[in-house]
């Protein structure tokens, strides 16, 4: 179930509509983005830390959540660059985000929720800053995508190792999908 | 040369009708796709096409990563009766259910017979 980061991207921006007018709003509050992006991440990991399983895996390693924090920096300001213009580098790199999410055990059923503070925060820094509503949607798209790609990296890491184990075909695991998925 | 789907059907019925203690048969692709079966009412195709392909290929993966050669058949001993999975090619899985009464070595060498008759339709 291999995926091809830079065909997600695509239909992914389909999907949520990511328009030049979005990325031009985004591009031209890059720097207000970079500014703002050290104390979304503090939202973050607040966040995050609440929950006790989450908490022990952010400080599994040693300066593992300072990395952290300075990822999430690099990672909430390259929403407003969009490092290629949001083409193929940039779906790379969500791609290798995601799967190191994977890597770590942080799930999308932490992140979720944890990216809906974030957006929540952004929102009020909007207002507080005279930002515009359209600059906010615009994170929102470009935030959905992001999240896709997180979640996306679960299931095909997860597929990849139940096929890997098994010998399953593709088609094999989907229809055991489906007709279980029929029988619950 | 196109398969025969009538022909399997026919013949799938036929070996569950003659042969003793012998409940239904089913052949699928390694994908889990029905070709053809003769099951008990109750049983849905689709279900038991999927997990017979499913538990043949995870035999083949545990034979070879056990180090035990290439994987005959799979033999479900349950105490209502028996499932015996056997490749049937590259191509198709055949399940075969009977009841308890059924004598293994006869079920065995009636599999490899059915066998021989359905290749060749494959092919």
């Amino acid at each position: 179930m291999a995926l091809h980061p830079h065909e997600f991207m695509s239909k992914m921006v389909d999907r949520v509509c990511l328009t030049d007018a979005d990325r031009n709003m985004l591009s031209s509050n890059a720097t207000w983005g970079l500014q703002i992006a050290p104390e979304m991440a503090d939202f973050f990991y607040a966040y995050m830390g609440r929950d006790a399983e989450m908490n022990a895996i952010l400080h599994a390693t040693e300066g593992r959540i300072h990395r952290l924090h300075e990822t999430f920096i690099k990672w909430f300001h390259e929403m407003f660059v969009g490092i290629d213009n949001w083409g193929n580098n940039y779906a790379d790199c969500r791609w290798h985000i995601g799967l190191i999410h994977v890597r770590i055990g942080i799930g999308p059923q932490h992140v979720v929720p944890a990216m809906a503070t974030v957006i929540r925060e952004v929102g009020n820094r909007c207002k507080q800053d005279q930002k515009s509503e359209e600059l906010r949607e615009a994170l929102s798209k470009i935030c959905m995508i992001d999240l896709a790609f997180i979640e996306q990296a679960y299931i095909e890491v997860s597929s990849n190792a139940v096929l890997q184990e098994t010998g399953w075909t593709e088609g094999l695991f989907r229809r055991l999908i489906t007709t279980g998925a029929n029988a619950l | 040369m196109a398969i025969n789907t009538e022909k399997l059907a026919h013949l799938l019925q036929e070996f569950v009708t003659v042969t003793a203690d012998v409940q239904g048969a089913a052949l699928v692709t390694p994908d889990g796709l029905p070709l053809a079966s003769s099951l008990p009412g109750p049983m849905d195709e689709e279900r038991v096409s999927a997990m017979s392909a499913a538990m043949l290929s995870l035999g083949e993966r545990i034979c070879k990563e056990l180090a035990r050669g290439i994987i005959d058949r799979i033999f479900v001993d349950g105490n209502e009766g028996y499932g015996i999975l056997t490749s049937c090619g590259e191509d198709a899985v055949l399940l075969v259910l009977a009841n308890r009464a059924a004598k293994q070595g006869v079920l065995m060498l009636e599999i490899k017979r059915a066998l021989e008759s359905i290749k060749p339709m494959l092919a």
